[in-house]
Formats: structure tokens, C-alpha cells, sequence
């Protein structure tokens, strides 16, 4: 194993312990803390696959806008939820889980079904053994690509932003009017 | 064997699990919007992965990109409409909220 595979799987392992414990820890501010730690992990999976324009959004959209704009919907949402369940006891919580039908086994069996499917798949295909070499200077590559094949979609989701900006707006913006 | 892809999506597939079982056993919506941001960040690992094994590497990227500009977008409408919906009802309970009008 060389150097890269070491790094790679350290923060493979951050991220998938960042992602499940924004699944299974209790308080949801804990949980959005965890999920910024996800996403700064996803960066450096994407840095190590040579993405390194996806990694710099990733932290500038994903850690800095997102995880924010989770935090100040905590914030501003009900104070009762933030503290979650009350179960000290970790059978009591497993077996009240295990017999409701809403988070029992069902939900577990959906989730865990679907990644094994995947990774069952993932292990039976034929997969290119090497990377190619990567490119150098990817905002580049994504930049001209952007605005010469893919300019419609480029613009239609500029539009898309827009459309969502007003209607964040619209929608946070409604109730105080008519109060 | 220098990260290989089979190992990548693996990661991936795991994440994209976990992020399915928060968002259908969660009650909390905003805990239902990070599980949902969850499934978004692995489908991105593995447009990435497969980016850097194509020779086309600008197409996974761009893909990327757009599902980002979608999460965000995402991100602000639903946070918004959660914030309405407790504004109204002082609980963000999924389970709570069944009514289309009140």
C-alpha cells in the first residue's frame, strides 16, 4: 500500500464515522457539527482523486454554506427537538427502535439492502485497473467545458439558483407580512 | 494497487446507506435534510471516482457541480419551509405535520 491508499482510507474512515454518527447521535446541533466533518472528509476524497476545483467548492459550499444555513434552521426551529430522545439506557433505546414500525427493522433492512446491493455490484464489475493521469489544472478544464458544451445546463441551473433564492425568500418572508 | 475504484464507490455505496436509513427513520425534517445532504455528498464521490477513471475527465466533474448547485438549492427552500412550518406549529415532527393547509 502506498502512501495515497493510507490517506485515502484515514479519511474514508473520518467520514464514514462523521456520517454515522449524524445518523445515531442524539442532540441534532451534535449532528450538524458531524455532518460539517463530513463534508471537509468528502473534500479530501476528492482532493485525492485529483478533483482538486471540486474540493475547494466542496469546503466553500458544502462546510461553509450549508452546514451553516443547517445550524441557523436549528437555531430558529423549536428548542424541544434539540436535546432528542431521552433514553439513557442503550437496550431500552434499541428495543423501543427494534418494535416500532417506524424506525424498526424495515428502515435497516431498505438501507442495508441497498448499499450491499451496491457493493455487490461494485465487486462483480469489470473495473479500468489505473487511473489515468490527472488533469493539471482542473478549474480550467471544468471552466471551459462549462461555457462551450455545457452552457444550456450551466444556465439552466443558474436559473435554478435564482428560482430558489427568490422563493427561500418568498417562503421565510410570508408569515411576518401577514402577521 | 493506487486507489483503486472499486474501493472509492464502496465508500460511497456505505455512505449513501447510511444516509438512506437516517432519512427514512429520522423524525426531525431538519435531521431529514442532512441525511438527504448525506446521500447527495456519496452520489458526488462517485461521479468524482468515475470522472478520474474516464478519459473525459471534465464530464463527472461538471455532473458534480450541478448536483452541488441542486443540494444547495435544496438546502435553502426546505430549511425555508421548515422554518415556516415551525413558525405555524412550533414542531418540526414529520410525523406531526399532516395537514396541507392550516
Amino acid at each position: 500500500m502506498t502512501v495515497t491508499d493510507w490517506v485515502f482510507l484515514a479519511i474514508a474512515l473520518v467520514t464514514l464515522f462523521s456520517a454515522y454518527r449524524v445518523v445515531t447521535t442524539h442532540k441534532i446541533m451534535h449532528a450538524a457539527l458531524w455532518l460539517g466533518l463530513t463534508f471537509v472528509g468528502v473534500a479530501g476524497i476528492f482532493l485525492l482523486l485529483g478533483a482538486d476545483f471540486l474540493a475547494a467548492a466542496q469546503v466553500l459550499v458544502y462546510v461553509g454554506a450549508i452546514t451553516t444555513i443547517i445550524i441557523f434552521g436549528i437555531m430558529l426551529s423549536s428548542v424541544e427537538d434539540l436535546r432528542g430522545e431521552s433514553f439513557d439506557n442503550v437496550w431500552k433505546r434499541l428495543s423501543s427502535r427494534l418494535t416500532s414500525s417506524r424506525r424498526g427493522i424495515w428502515p435497516l433492512l431498505a438501507a442495508v439492502g441497498l448499499a450491499a446491493a451496491m457493493v455487490i455490484v461494485v465487486s462483480r464489475g469489470q473495473w479500468p485497473a489505473s487511473p489515468h493521469a490527472p488533469a493539471l489544472d482542473t478549474p480550467r478544464l471544468l471552466g471551459e467545458a462549462l461555457f462551450t458544451r455545457f452552457v444550456i445546463p450551466f444556465e439552466a441551473a443558474s436559473i435554478v439558483l435564482l428560482v430558489a433564492l427568490i422563493g427561500a425568500i418568498a417562503l421565510a418572508l410570508k408569515e411576518e407580512r401577514t402577521e | 494497487m493506487t486507489l483503486s475504484l472499486p474501493v472509492v464507490l464502496g465508500v460511497g455505496a456505505i455512505m449513501f446507506g447510511l444516509g438512506v436509513y437516517g432519512a427514512l427513520t429520522q423524525t426531525n425534517a431538519i435531521r431529514v435534510l442532512m441525511c438527504i445532504e448525506l446521500v447527495l455528498n456519496s452520489v458526488n464521490i462517485n461521479l468524482v471516482a468515475f470522472s478520474r477513471f474516464t478519459a473525459d475527465q471534465a464530464l463527472g466533474q461538471i455532473f458534480a457541480v450541478f448536483v452541488m448547485t441542486v443540494a444547495a438549492a435544496e438546502a435553502a427552500v426546505g430549511l425555508a419551509i421548515i422554518l415556516m412550518i415551525a413558525r405555524r406549529k412550533t414542531q418540526i415532527d414529520i410525523d406531526q405535520i399532516n395537514l396541507l393547509k392550516w
